[in-house]
């Protein structure tokens, strides 16, 4: 008997069909992988399923009963979501948080012995039993966060845990450590739904999965009949020969140079990428790659020592001096930083840059129209149109956007922060494929990521990156996966954070 | 006082810049846009109230009545559109009444006692712009909260105007200083025309050019914008310089009609104005909002103002409506946004 059904269920925004007749279940017991390329509909699935989105036909059966209709009714009726983002309150303690919205009560006191039976009852079932519940939650790390959003679900009764994209903004070595969790509580009997691009993930814990494309069901098999190449194929209805199009290429002189930047988070590094060249930087969480991105990129103050870009110092702290020299840092985290989210994909494109769309100062709408229509169809962003709200637009569809708006500006040196955030397989080759176009036009390319291995196959030359600290450099003739990780992880174990 | 002083010329912006070709598809866009948006239900306000004062009162849909309307709405209007600006950034200047107050005063005093009524338009334009280039300097590079530094300064003009004026008006001004509130042509309040012309100034500023454009940026995502190589403290300095340049205007519209400034004009006229903006559609979270919005916001206050007045309402329900007004307005921004944030964690 499965748990939850989702019978016949279609979607449809306007003219756009996102979810088309969709007919799945999923058991208790059981973790059921969900895939499907950049705006297949997943998310939109599961807003469904959470009560946050009613269906435009078809139907959602909940343990035998018709699936409430708002999002506080389903959390009761014991299915959680946990969103890619957090949704904790940093200021509340581990306790308030844990807690939020369901803290016992007798007579308007609430019951502290009980509360923190409680808390503590959930947290263990996660692995957090250990933690002092008077921690500030913003004190904890994003994994830890997550986790305890997973015990806030459970102190509910959850039956259904669904996970969007859970890994996306998980430092690497955390990953294993949810996955754990994410077995413990299927052995518990709890129904769990796992959306994720990292196909390698549902090989580990996934017991059957499901297929999403275009909004249709395509595939629907226990695991063992699922192997990478099948899956991929399903979900793009393509082979994809190679993930990652890596291609020798000419380099060129220094492009970017720095020496001796101390800055937050960043010590005495001295580094320099090449015209031409892809420039990988591998270091845990915490190893201060994305300060040094934002040191180089002008976003971040520097204390000292100088960067320079084609042999002249650029003055530090300043995005428009680090622009106008040509470099441009691109976020990692796009909702926060990198889009305006209710603004127009159009605008989006323009923001900043407004040297092809204006003339004097006033800006020329046809071409600003003309622009994002030809950066969208280039980079392959999936979207009704360039006027549509750019929150509306599927995650990885966001991330091409931002990758095609920096790549047609030819700037000098590119910083890419984690540019396959939350990207699927298909299209990560794609924004690969223009990054190395990039490079071959003669950008220097600076790119981390959350996956080492993503950075080892793109990369021409590799920093290994410790507590701050360049500890190790590899062109890629030598790349060495375990010396790599090995030195990542030796020089960080002073910085890490007591669990 | 005579009225023979030769006008000073009004600003032009005649050129058509735009082919029609070229501005037919964004301008349908734009129409869109404003359907679809939250000025709808406000246009729609508009007409039902207007058309129900139509039928209450015989006077309503006279020319002259309409005419008093815009005539009316003229200080309200100017300094709207100022406001748009600075609450399209999220920000809020709650000082424009005292601005107005304080400028205009300095400058009626300063033209009665020079007898140059140029010394005194002069004078309106400078203080009104070094209170915004305060308000400005302190939201954008101090980083303090606008509502809280704009009633500080509000609290300090009102206080400056009041220990200048030590209580009493000023009048007898040079009709140089008078002829923008006072004057007509070819039979029009030259104050509703230049009302216009603002309004059209401050529309073309927003949705034309790359400085509309990163004031909205840095209204929806200031972090994202500043990443994006836009100048987040100098948008927002502007802005509130904006918003004091109009008041300025405002100021000298008050001043004109009335041939005197006392020291408490204005007081009360910034809930008026921020009223105006949001019930125009403009978010107070940022981001969002249009002239034309703002221009159907302030015509609805001008509207309803008139209405309660030909009816022979109280003055006192006169402030009432217009507190509900801001309520109802606030309501529905805050309806809106937090629609688009759900909408937007995916
Ligand atoms: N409110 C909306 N209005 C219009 N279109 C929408 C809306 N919400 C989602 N869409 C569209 O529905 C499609 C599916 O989006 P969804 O977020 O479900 O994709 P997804 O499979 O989760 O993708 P990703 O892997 O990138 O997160 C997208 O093309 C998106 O543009
Ligand atoms: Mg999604």
């Amino acid at each position: 008997m499965p748990i939850v059904s989702v019978q016949g269920v279609s979607k449809r925004f306007g003219a756009v069909t996102v979810l088309d007749g969709v007919d799945f279940a999923f058991r208790a017991g059981e973790v059921t992988g969900l895939v499907g390329e950049n705006g297949a509909g997943k998310s939109t699935l599961i807003k469904i399923l959470a009560g946050a989105e009613t269906p435009t036909a078809g139907s959602v059966v909940l343990g035998g009963e018709q699936l409430p209709s708002t999002t506080g009714d389903v959390i009761a009726a014991g299915l959680s979501v946990i969103y890619q983002e957090l949704t904790d309150v940093p200021d509340m303690t581990l306790l308030d948080n844990v807690l939020l919205g369901n803290l016992s009560s007798r007579g308007g006191l609430t019951r502290r012995g009980e509360n923190r039976r409680r808390a503590k009852a959930g947290l263990s079932r996660v692995g957090l039993g250990e933690l002092d519940l008077r921690t500030p939650i913003r004190d904890l790390t994003i994994s830890q966060r997550q986790l305890a959003e997973i015990a806030r679900c459970l102190v509910r009764d959850t039956r259904v845990l669904i996970l969007d994209e859970p890994t996306s903004s998980l430092p690497e070595r955390d990953v294993e450590t949810l996955l754990s969790v994410v077995r413990t509580l299927r052995d518990e009997g709890i129904a769990i739904l796992y959306v994720t691009h990292h196909l390698d993930e549902l090989f580990d814990v996934a017991d059957r999965v499901v297929v999403l494309r275009d909004g249709n069901l395509v595939g629907d098999q226990p695991i063992g009949q699922w192997d990478e190449p099948s899956l991929v194929r399903s979900m793009l209805a393509k082979e994809l020969e190679q993930a990652y199009p890596w291609r020798p290429r000419d380099v060129g002189e220094p492009a970017l140079v720095t020496r001796g930047l101390v800055a937050r988070g960043v010590k005495d590094t001295s580094i320099h990428a090449d015209r031409g060249e892809v420039v990988g930087l591998v270091g845990l969480a915490g190893s201060g790659r994305t300060e040094l991105m934002k040191a180089v990129g002008g976003v971040a103050h520097v204390v000292s020592g100088e960067v320079s870009v084609a042999g002249r110092r650029v003055r530090t702290g300043s995005i428009a001096a680090a622009r106008s020299a040509g470099v441009v840092y691109v976020p990692e985290d796009r909702k926060a930083e990198g889009l305006v989210l209710d603004a127009s994909v159009r605008s989006n494109i323009a923001m900043g840059d407004y040297a092809p769309v204006s003339r004097r100062g006033l800006l020329r709408s046809g071409v600003m129209t003309r622009r994002a229509q030809e950066i969208t169809s280039k980079y392959d962003v999936k979207l009704g149109s360039v006027h549509q709200e750019i929150g509306k637009l599927s995650g990885g569809n966001q991330q091409k956007v931002i990758v095609g708006r920096v790549s047609e500006m030819s700037p000098r040196v590119v910083l890419f922060d984690d540019p396959t955030r939350g990207v699927d397989i298909g299209a990560k080759s794609g924004i690969y494929e223009h990054v190395f176009t990039l490079a071959e036009k003669g950008s220097a390319v600076m790119v981390c990521s959350s996956d080492t291995d993503e950075v080892l196959a793109v990369a021409d030359r590799v920093y290994v990156l410790a507590a701050g600290r360049v500890v190790g450099e590899f062109a890629r003739g030598s790349f060495d996966r375990e010396k790599i990780l090995h030195l990542a992880a030796g020089g960080s174990a002073v910085s890490e954070p007591p669990a | 006082m005579s009225r023979t002083s030769h006008p000073q010329p009004t600003p032009q912006p005649q050129e058509r810049p735009v082919s029609t070709a070229t501005q037919s598809s964004p301008w349908r866009h734009q129409v869109e846009r404003a359907l679809s948006s939250n000025i709808a239900p406000i246009v729609a306000a508009l007409i039902i109230v207007s058309v129900a004062l139509s039928f209450m009162s015989d006077v309503f849909l006279t020319s002259s009545n309409l005419t008093n309307i815009v005539t009316q709405s003229a200080v309200v209007g100017i300094a709207a559109v100022g406001a748009t600006f600075v609450i399209i950034t999220s920000g809020i200047d709650l000082s424009v009444g005292a601005t107005m107050a304080l400028a205009g005063f300095l400058g009626a005093q300063l033209a009665h006692h020079s007898d140059s009524g140029w010394l005194g338009l002069l004078a309106v334009m400078g203080v009104a712009v070094l209170v915004g280039a305060f308000n400005g300097f302190s939201v954008a590079w101090l980083g303090l909260a606008p509502f809280i530094v704009t009633l500080a300064v509000m609290g300090m003009a009102r206080g400056l105007t009041l220990q200048f004026s030590q209580g009493e008006s000023v009048y007898d001004l040079p009709s140089t200083l008078n002829w923008l509130g006072s004057a007509d042509l070819a039979g029009l309040k030259v104050s509703a025309i230049v009302t216009v012309l603002l309004f059209l100034v401050g529309h073309l500023l927003l949705s034309r050019t790359t400085f509309g454009h990163r004031v909205y940026a840095v209204g929806g995502n200031a972090d994202a914008a500043r990443l994006a190589g836009i100048n987040v403290k100098g948008v927002i300095f502007s802005t509130y310089v904006i918003a004091a340049v109009c008041a300025g205007v405002a100021a000298i519209v008050l001043v004109g009609r009335l041939d005197s400034a006392t020291p408490n004009a204005a007081t009360g006229t910034e809930l008026q104005v921020i009223a105006a903006v949001v019930i125009g559609g403009t978010s107070l979270f940022g981001g969002k909002g249009s002239m034309i919005g703002t221009l159907v916001g302030v015509l609805l206050i001008g509207v309803i103002n008139n209405g309660l007045t030909l009816l022979n309402v109280s003055s006192f329900w006169v402030q009432f409506v217009q507190g509900a007004l801001i309520f109802l307005a606030v309501l529905l921004d805050s309806f809106n946004t937090g629609r688009l944030k759900r909408a937007a964690t995916s």
